[in-house]
């Protein structure tokens, strides 16, 4: 975005995960996004690209508490939550929270566990809180879920279902860094890893404020139109099962107005929405089984209908 | 609720139009004058009420208005001395109880004034609620098309035009109408592109519509022209006043006043006369000897009892003119008493009781029964003599040596007033002729000219000071039988050839062969034939018709043969009308018959007529007006932005930036830049900016984008924006 001015705050957190990441700024961004918008990001990519180092370095720009949960086919939801332990010196049940009680937790290969598990992490997510034992507990704030997915190993894994697939907020690929970027990688490997260095740029206080600040970008209603009929259209579209839900408008929007709250602008452009599109929809849209077969993504898909959809460029009247 | 914005401001000019259109007519039907004061009283009343002035200050205005007129109209004394409120209201008092008395013909013209002016108060009132409160006009528009076409029907009023601009006026207010009545009904919020959206084809609508209307070949009346039927009834064949007042001219059929002549002329297939004759014939009514200047009177009165049988006293043909005896029957159709016959009129015989007496002045026969009340003849025959005229004796008059002084100053006489270049005129077009015959003819073919026009419609009257004769053969040059007749007479009056003036009915409509002599025809006059011609005094000849008339012919019969000379006697001087006894004869009120034709037929016709000569020129107009349009659309990149830039330089608009940028789109898409519908505006503009190396597009797009989807636009970056956009349209141009 040649032409907006980076927020400050957010130009100081990015530069700092660069400092140990090299390329990938799309993904920190997009990351941002979804942690400013308060919603979480689903990585859907091979091991080994950098997801967990992502992850840190950002929890570590914010001073936020970090946690990883591996998850593997035997993990239990109370491995995942916690779980109240009998105390026999104080005669009563303690709770033992589990690594959820982080603010920014990865979830790596989510789709290996068991939906139970997977179930318990969703509804963690959704709900900001867990019931262990008939006590709620709440989680910390802000908290912030980076699932991952092996997208190539098939073999005994549980893919999650669409409903809470609808719980992420941005679904992205890492990709592989170019040839001069993995050279880089090569050159950093060799001294000391710099993650442990890492300092925070701000607290998690500023970052909560930060969120607080995206509710105040101002979305027109040429913009909502925009929105929903981009949403609309996926519902339509000739390959599509089931289209977006409301709650992908929603997201829309949402990741919208963080997104342009980085790029520095109190309100929401086409352009904002034109990017953000395939990474808040594709999740959301299930694909005619005809259309799996003929190699068409729900990325093509989303792509396809922003070719499509007209951006508005007059004020709609208000009636 | 009543706006105050420009649309209403139509709405009501639509309705002062439409109102005005009544007024229109009157003042050429009717004695109503000054009245632009009523016009203007409208259009205050109109701007009140669009202004919505309180009903108080409208009320002081509007009254000021009529008693400040009325007083300057009726009233001696000054407006402000307030005296002249008493004798109103004395007139009031009086007008008032005249209304009670229903005596209508005792109205003074400041009540009728004052009713008139309060009636277009109501009227502007009526309009008003109709426009603005129940946003319907038909039925006025309705009214107004109603009363135009019957002024235009049964007047001499030609709603030629005013009926084009009657249904302009009222399909525009009424499309207006309708498009408030389903904002109104619908609740729906309106910007001015949604009026434009409407106003567009509206107008392109009604210009189609009126266009095709003028240009589509009308059809002709279905029925007769009723009004000669009205005249009759109303009023015992008497002056025709059609309806309107004594300010207008204009005949319809057969009138026997011809002291103004001018005006348009009605005729009508009322069937005056039908005529079972040999040959045919003009049939005289009267003759007339006296030019005022503005028509022909007579110069004195006589009457004289007919002995049935007798010989008509009238001027004969002289014995000296070979001729044929020959014998009409004739049979009047409508209530008229007066007969006609022909030249050379002989005998006149009645085939009931009633008395015919003749006008010596006018030579007009009329009948009457025995109580000496005007009667009319059921038929009667006619015996009249027709000449055999020889060139040569015709000729042979060169100066009025052999006519008497007093009948020779009685048919020569002009009016005071007459431009001396009638005389001019005459003498150019005689100059080279010797003899009376060939001058008479010379003048005759002259008037049968390309010079002259025959119209029956677009006939002009003369003004105060202007002369019948002069204004048609200088001015005007359009007219009927009297304009071509009057001034055959009066131009060789000018050159001192006796000449007078003759009405009655041209030879009128050959209908069939009579069953049992195939000798005899049957002849139908109609008020249609009503005519009017010359008849020159040739000394020895007697008097000659003459027919200066565009398009008619009356068959007088010459030899040519120049070594015949019959008569060498010259004769007395007035030839002496010859007294025969005959049956009695009446005077009674002589009716000049004028000749005139359908005249709605007419304009249609020539419309038509246009149409069919000119049609190549107009095929030619349109295809070059759509080549025109073509090659302006085809250049429209050349000229377009200048447009533009000169419509948007004076915008002060907020809606300029919004406007100014989608005229920049498509200014851009003329050029051949089109922005994909999803391409946002941040990437088309860097699009552009790369495409003309500038940064412009990208700064003036963050000031839209700011105003599109921000809602907000700074104030001070106007001009910064003006000039972006300045720059931008110019380089489309280049």
């Amino acid at each position: 975005m040649a032409h907006d001015q980076m927020n400050p705050a957010i130009e100081k957190i990015l530069s700092n995960i660069e400092k140990v990441m090299i390329g990938k700024r799309n993904v920190a961004e997009l990351s941002l996004v979804a942690l400013l918008a308060d919603g979480h990001v689903l990585l859907e990519d091979v091991p080994g690209v950098g997801k967990t180092m992502m992850v840190r370095a950002l929890a570590k720009s914010v001073h936020a508490s970090f946690r990883r949960i591996q998850f593997t086919p035997d993990l239990l939801p109370s491995d995942v939550t916690g779980v109240s332990i009998y105390n026999p010196k104080e005669m009563e049940f303690q709770f033992r929270p589990g690594p959820l009680m982080g603010n920014i937790i990865l979830a790596d290969e989510i789709n290996r566990t068991s939906p139970k598990t997977q179930s318990a992490l969703l509804e963690a997510m959704e709900e900001a809180s867990v019931t262990i034992d008939g006590v709620t507990h709440r989680l910390e704030k802000p908290f912030f879920v980076m699932a991952t997915q092996n997208p190539i190993e098939y073999e005994g894994t549980y893919p999650l279902p669409e409903a809470q697939l609808d719980r992420f907020l941005l679904k992205m690929r890492m990709g592989y860094p170019d040839m001069t970027e993995e050279i880089e990688v090569l050159n950093r490997a060799q001294k000391v890893q710099p993650i442990e260095e890492l300092e925070s740029v701000i607290d998690l206080a500023e970052l909560q404020f930060l969120q607080k600040e995206i509710n105040n970008v101002f979305v027109d209603s040429t913009i909502k139109h925009y929105i929903v009929d981009l949403v609309h259209s996926t519902r339509g579209y000739s390959s599509v099962y089931l289209g977006a839900s409301p709650r992908g408008s929603i997201a829309l929007m949402k990741a919208a107005q963080a997104y342009a709250f980085m790029y520095g602008r109190d309100y929401v452009i086409p352009d904002d929405i034109q990017y953000l599109a395939p990474f808040v929809l594709s999740h959301r849209i299930i694909l005619k089984s005809e259309a799996k077969f003929e190699g068409i993504t729900a990325e093509d898909v989303v792509k396809r209908v922003v070719a499509r959809v007209a951006i508005p460029v007059k004020r709609l009247e208000v009636k | 609720m009543i706006k105050r914005d420009f649309p209403t401001f139509i709405l009501y000019t639509f309705g002062f139009l439409l109102i005005w259109e009544w007024i229109r007519p009157l003042e050429q039907l009717t004695t109503t004058q000054n009245i632009n004061i009523f016009i203007l009283f409208l259009l205050t009343c109109f701007l009140l009420s669009f202004f919505q002035v309180r009903w108080n200050w409208q009320f002081f205005i509007k009254a000021t208005y009529i008693l400040f007129f009325l007083n300057s109209f009726f009233y001696k004394d000054h407006f402000y001395k307030l005296k002249w409120l008493n004798s109103l209201m004395k007139d009031l008092k009086g007008n008032l109880w005249n209304l009670v008395d229903r005596k209508w013909d005792y109205l003074t013209d400041s009540f009728r004034t004052l009713l008139f002016f309060i009636l277009l108060w109501l009227m502007v009132y009526l309009i008003q609620y109709w426009l603005i409160k129940r946003r319907r006009i038909f039925i006025f528009f309705l009214m107004t098309v109603v009363y135009i076409s019957i002024l235009d029907t049964f007047t001499p009023y030609s709603a030629k035009i005013a009926i084009i601009r009657t249904v302009t006026c009222g399909f525009a207010a009424m499309g207006l109408l309708t498009f408030y009545r389903i904002i109104e009904k619908e609740k729906v919020k309106y910007d001015s592109s949604f009026i434009r959206k409407w106003m567009i084809p509206l107008v392109a609508f009604i210009v189609l519509s009126a266009t095709v209307g003028f240009a589509a070949p009308k059809a002709a009346p279905m029925w007769p022209d009723p009004t000669p039927y009205f005249q009759a009834n109303g009023h015992k064949g008497n002056s025709s006043g059609s309806g309107t007042g004594e300010g207008k001219i204009g005949k319809i059929g057969y009138d026997e006043d011809d002291s103004r002549l001018g005006g348009p002329f009605t005729g009508d297939k009322t069937v005056v006369f039908r005529v079972i004759a040999t040959r045919k014939n003009y049939w005289k009514v009267e003759t007339k000897d006296v030019y005022t200047g503005k028509g022909w009177i007579e110069s004195g009165a006589g009457t004289e009892q007919l002995e049935p049988y007798a010989l008509i006293p009238v001027f004969g043909i002289p014995d000296s003119v070979a001729k044929t005896h020959e014998l009409a029957t004739i049979f009047p159709k409508i209530k008229r008493n007066y007969l006609i016959y022909p030249a050379g009129i002989q005998r006149m015989i009645p085939n009931s009781n009633e008395v015919l007496e003749l006008d010596t002045n006018k030579e007009k026969i009329t009948s009457f029964n025995v109580d000496h009340e005007p009667e009319q003849v059921n038929s009667y025959e006619a015996d009249y003599e027709v000449p055999k005229y020889k060139l040569t004796d015709l000729q042979k008059t060169t100066n009025a040596t052999e006519i008497g002084q007093d009948f020779l100053t009685r048919y020569t006489r002009l009016s005071k007033s007459l431009p001396s270049r009638i005389k001019k005129l005459t003498e150019e077009i005689t100059a080279g002729k010797t003899n009376w015959y060939d001058k008479a003819k010379a003048v005759e073919s002259y008037l049968n000219g390309p010079d002259f026009t025959y119209d029956q419609k677009k006939v002009a009257v003369p003004g105060e000071n202007e002369d019948y004769v002069g204004q048609f053969l200088f001015k005007t040059k359009r007219g009927y039988c009297d304009n071509f007749s009057s001034s055959m007479a009066v131009m060789l009056r000018t050159i001192g050839i006796p000449t007078r003036w003759v009405k009655g009915f041209n030879s009128g409509d050959f209908i069939k062969n009579t069953g049992g002599d195939p000798s005899r025809q049957i002849y139908e006059i109609t008020n249609n034939h009503a005519h009017s011609w010359v008849e020159v005094y040739f000394p020895n000849q007697g008097w000659v018709p003459f027919e200066p008339t565009k398009g008619f012919t009356n068959t007088v019969d010459i030899s040519y043969f120049t070594n015949n000379s019959t008569t060498s006697k010259s004769q007395e001087t007035p030839p002496v009308p010859v007294k025969k006894p005959q049956k009695p004869e009446q005077d009674d009120p002589s009716t000049h018959v004028t000749k005139k034709l359908n005249d709605n037929k007419k304009s249609n016709q020539s419309v038509q007529i246009f149409f069919k000569k000119h049609w190549y020129y107009m095929a030619y107009l349109v295809i070059l007006l759509s080549v025109i349009i073509l090659f302006l659309y085809h250049k429209r990149g050349r000229w377009v932005p200048y447009y533009i830039l000169l419509r948007y330089r004076f915008t002060r608009d907020d809606k300029f930036l919004e406007r100014a940028y989608l005229v920049l789109l498509k200014q851009l898409e003329r050029y051949g830049i089109k922005r994909k519908k999803h391409q946002t505006l941040r990437q088309y503009s860097d699009y552009i900016d790369t495409f003309f190396s500038t940064r412009e597009m990208t700064r003036f797009t963050s000031y839209y984008e700011q105003y599109l989807y921000n809602r907000k636009m700074g104030n001070e970056n106007w001009s910064e924006a003006r000039k972006l956009w300045e720059n931008l349209i110019k380089r489309t141009i280049a």
